[in-house]
Formats: C-alpha cells, structure tokens, sequence
C-alpha cells in the first residue's frame, strides 16, 4: 500500500466515523418508547465493554477473563464515592475510570508470567474474587441487598444552550454513546499507530518481541490499564442509568458475553466487536419469549463463529466487500488491512 | 590478547543448567566492523553464548560491556536499545504478518512521535511512517524482499524468511548484530547471498557476530574465529589460524588430539 493508499485509508475512517455519528443522532428518534431506548443505551455500554476487552484480547493477545470485574468496579467506586463523600458525578466518574485502570495493572503485574489458558483462569480468578468481595462486604457495598436510588448524571449545562437532562433515556444516549464513540476513536488511533504494533508483535511472538527491544511485560501491563479503563467507564455510566447497583450485574457470566461480542464480532478489529456488540444484546431481547432456550441458541451461534467464520462478523464482511468488488478475498488474518 | 579496541567484551562467563555446564569461563572481545565466528560441534555451547549475549540468559557468572556499557544485568530488550539485535536459530517471525509489517515492528524503539500524537494523527506522526515506510522499504530490497512486502511472512520460503529475520534485526538500527546458524536450512546459493550481505554491513561499519555449526561457510567470511568445545573456549584466531589448530582439527573429527 502506498501512502497515497493510506491516506485515503485514513479518510475512509474518518467517513465512518462521521456516519456512526449521525446513526447515533437518528436511533433515538426512531426507537421512541422507553423500552427500545433503554436497550440502545446497554448496546453503547456492552460496545465500550467489548472494543476495551478486544484492546487486550485482540490486540496484545492476553486471554482477559477479567472484563466483568473492571465493569464492577468503575460502577461501585463511582458510586460509593458520591454516596459517601458526595462529590459531583464527573470527579466520581474520573476516579472510577482510574479504579479499574489501577486494578487491570495489578492483575497484569501479578499475572505478568502467566499467558493463555493460565491468564484466562488467574483473571477468571480475579473476577470472582471481585464479584465475593462485592457480595460480603456488606458494610460498604450493602452486598446482596444492593445500592438503590443512584441519580443519573447531573444536567450537563453548555453555555448558551438549555441544559440537557440525563433523565430522558434519549439525551442519556447521545451521552454514553458519545463516550463509546470517543473511546473507539481513541483506540483506533492507537491501533493504528506503532503502539498497534507492537500490542500486535507480542501477541504473535514474546520472544521476538522483546529482540525488537518491545518491553513486553510493561506493555501488556499498559494495555490491561487501557481495557479496563473503558470498562471502568462504561460501569460509571451503568450505575446512573440504572439507578441500582447489585453485585450479581458483574457475575463472571458477563466476562463470557463480552468476550463472545469480540469473538462474534471479530477479534484484532476494532469495528468488529462493536457489531457483535450490538448483535448479542439485541439478539437475546427478540429470543426473550424462549427463556432460558436464549442460551442454548447463544452458545450454537458462538460454536458456529468459531468454526465456519473464526475472524467474526469483521471478516464477513471483509469476504462480501472484495466479493462485491469481484476479487478475491485478501488472506489477512488478525489485524485490519 | 590484542589491544585493538572492542565494540563487545565478555569475560570469565559461565552458565550452568541443572548440573550441565553449557557455557565455562569464556571472555572474547569483538572488534568493530569485523564479523566474529562462533563455531563449534553441536552441543559446544555456542548458542548458549549467544543467548548470555543477547540477554535471553542471565550469566551465572562473569560481565559483559557493550560501548564500555556494563550489560551484564540488562534484559534482552534494553540491550537493542543500546545498538544489540539478533536473530534465532529456529526462525522466529510473526508468521501471520505481512513481510513489511515485521520489518516495521523492528522500528519500535526508533520512533519520534510526540505521546498525544498517538491518539491524535498529526504531522509528526505522519512524516514519522513515512520514514519508517521508505526505511522498510530500503532494508527489504538490501535482502532482496522488496517484491514481497504484502505476503504474509509465514508463506515466504525458508531462505526468505532467513533473509527476512535479518532485515527486521536491522530496523533496529543495530551496531552489533548476532546471527544465529545462518547457514541452517539454507541451499548454496542461499548461504552465498547471506554471506555477501553480511560482507556489505561489515563494510558499512557494523560489527557481526555468527555462532555456526558449519566451519567451511564462517572461513569465507569471518575476520575472528571463536571455537568451543565442551562449553569451553578451545581456541581464537584467525579463520587461517584455525583450520590448521591440532585440538580444533581433534574436536571436529574425534581425533585423538
């Protein structure tokens, strides 16, 4: 590819961009009742869950089981830290992005020899002991009887604009869709700058990588700060949407759904994860009426990805768009041509 | 010993594993611009050296100077900071990356983007992947990889993945470069391109080291010639030297010395 190539590459980007944007401007006006708009709001959380998790399984190739424990945690920080010493919501929000940070560096640290299977159980491990330690320690997090009655962001008042209420699901939307956009558009960026090189050289060879002179241990410790930053974020997000915090909405389950996002989606993409995202959230809503049959069909079309499509919805449309342009498909495997 | 000055020194280095001695007691210094050969029968502990010389190992004892630098206890990928690349015995590429994305990765400690540049594109950002491209570009056509830079490496043949294993070493900007059994795997013709262009990059200043098994190919291109034996140092010289050694002769063919 030449840099005239790229360029071009670069411009098509930011064309996406822009047309996610006006997609997230249009949806809460043709989703009016309250049901379909409280869905679109999980969509944006499990979209800023699923393209910070890909960030470390995708990318730098660290097996991350870990996903629902960065969730709960930048919901219970941000939310203990009102209730209790009662600051503004966005300081809140800026320690609970920092809370689970500072948490996916320990675990990365501590974890800094294990890879694989190994990491997946120390990080499955360290999502359970998050969950137990949400439930027992009744004390701060009243455990199983939960936190109720966590108000919504407060009115964000622009100069010279009405204040914009945070209680109208729609407005809530364009907030927290607006924060998985930016994050998105902060990842892509780094993905696609030498940091996605690197991240990329680990995951395929540790070795290798450290002969290049990539510091492969302070490397995967920055990418676990970055996933779980945005998960911490996206729990800030869900505490106020929801208004009530039990420790069973970060059970280890929830590591699983996101991890099937980014597996459906497309791992090492970044826009991949963002349409399993979607999918697995609306998906589940249309199967309600088969109950708890949801999970046998979620569990097929997960074996199905992996065995007949293993790079995802990303690579579908990968395969459709040279087959539309009457060429065939690319073998690219991993990252995003 | 000699008094020309040495780009790399080692002296009195020794690893043990479990209750093998792989590597006694061994000290060299390398001349710049020269090509230093390791040689040695299989299991002499040439590759061992190597790896306490890369940094894989730690020495169990004895130090190491780089540039008068103590490198003893730098990891392996602080010692590329300071001008130190190598390649591996068994090819070690990223197989499911392009050819020129290999080579790019090599550039990882040599980028000059300011940190907000990373989540924000700007112009030095951009005139920084151009270097680095035309950079790519120039080190594929120096291994004569410039047509294959969009295949995936895994799909290149064994002799251009050889080929390509050096090229991503020298995106480091290396002062000291170690290769590791060039020759493994190589047809003649092969090995006879490797030579030359490791006969270019001494030209061009850079100090090489070779650990190799095959003593014929490092008498056509080496300036020093390091034989071990057993772990030990057996004998240095010349390549001349060396062939003519009575114990070197003995280790090579199992005669009584």
């Amino acid at each position: 590819m030449s840099n005239a190539d790229f360029a071009t590459a670069g411009r098509a980007r930011w064309w996406g961009i822009l047309a996610a944007a006006c997609i997230i401007a249009v949806l809460p006006l043709i989703f009016r009742d309250s049901y379909w708009r409280t869905n679109l709001i999980v969509c944006a959380l499990n979209v800023m869950l699923a393209i910070g998790l890909d960030f470390v399984v995708g990318y730098a190739g660290q097996l991350n089981l870990g996903q629902s424990a960065f969730y709960g945690i930048g919901a219970y920080v941000s939310t203990l830290l009102i209730m209790r010493l009662g600051p503004p919501f966005w300081p809140a929000f800026a320690c609970g992005v920092a809370a689970s940070a500072v948490s996916g560096m320990a675990l990365s640290l501590f974890a800094v020899r294990l890879r694989g299977h190994y990491l997946a159980i120390a990080s499955l491990g360290f999502a359970v002991i998050t969950y137990q330690v949400l439930l027992n320690w009744i004390s701060l997090t009243q455990g199983p009887l939960g936190i109720y009655g966590i108000a919504p962001p407060p009115p964000l008042a622009l100069p010279g604009l009405p204040a914009i209420d945070f209680t109208d699901l729609a407005n809530l939307f364009y907030l927290v869709a607006g924060f998985a956009l930016l994050a998105y558009m902060l990842l892509d960026q780094l993905v696609r700058s030498p940091v996605g090189e690197t991240l990329t050289a680990i995951r395929e060879d540790e070795v290798s990588a450290a002969s290049l002179g990539m510091n492969c241990r302070a490397w995967k410790v920055f990418a676990f700060a970055v996933g779980s930053a945005v998960a911490g974020g996206a729990g800030c997000f869900y505490a106020g949407f929801v208004g009530t915090l039990v420790p069973d909405a970060f059970f280890i389950t929830e590591s699983f759904t996101i991890l099937a996002m980014v597996i459906v989606g497309g791992m090492g993409t970044l826009s991949g994860p963002v349409f399993g995202a979607i999918l697995l959230t609306v998906l589940p809503e249309f199967l309600r009426g088969i109950g708890d049959l949801r999970l046998i069909v979620y569990g097929l079309a997960l074996t199905l990805v992996v065995l007949f499509m293993p790079g995802g919805i990303a690579q579908a449309l990968r395969v459709a768009r040279s087959r539309l342009a009457g060429s065939s498909p690319r073998q690219t495997a991993g990252a995003e041509p | 010993m000699s008094v020309t000055p040495a780009i790399f020194r080692a002296s009195g280095l020794s690893k043990n594993f479990g209750g093998v001695r792989a590597v006694k007691d061994v000290s060299l210094a390398v001349a710049p611009a020269t090509v230093f050969a390791i040689i040695g029968p299989n299991g002499a502990g040439k590759s061992t050296l190597l790896n306490l010389i890369s940094g894989v190992h730690a020495p169990d004892a004895g130090t190491m100077a780089f540039d008068d630098l103590d490198v003893t206890d730098l990891s392996p990928h602080a010692r590329v900071r300071h001008g130190l690349a190598r390649t591996f015995q068994k090819i070690r590429l990223f197989k499911q990356l392009s050819v020129l994305d290999n080579v790019l990765a090599g550039f990882h400690a040599r980028h000059r983007i300011p940190a907000w540049q990373y989540v924000w594109h700007g112009a030095a950002f951009r005139a920084d992947r151009a270097r680095c491209r035309a950079e790519a570009a120039e080190l594929l056509t120096f291994v004569g990889l410039a047509g294959r830079a969009q295949a995936l490496a895994g799909a290149l043949s064994y002799g251009e993945q050889r080929m390509l294993e050096i090229a991503r070493a020298l995106a480091t900007a290396p002062r000291l470069l170690l290769i590791d059994e060039p020759a493994a795997g190589l047809n003649a013709a092969e090995v006879e391109a490797l030579l030359e262009r490791i006969r270019v990059l001494r030209e061009r200043g850079m100090t090489v080291i070779i650990v190799e098994h095959n003593m014929d190919l490092v008498m056509n291109v080496a300036d020093r010639v390091l034989v071990m034996d057993y772990g030990e140092l057996l004998f240095e010289g010349t390549p001349a030297e060396v062939q003519v050694h009575p114990r070197v002769i003995a280790a090579y063919l199992g005669a009584e010395p």
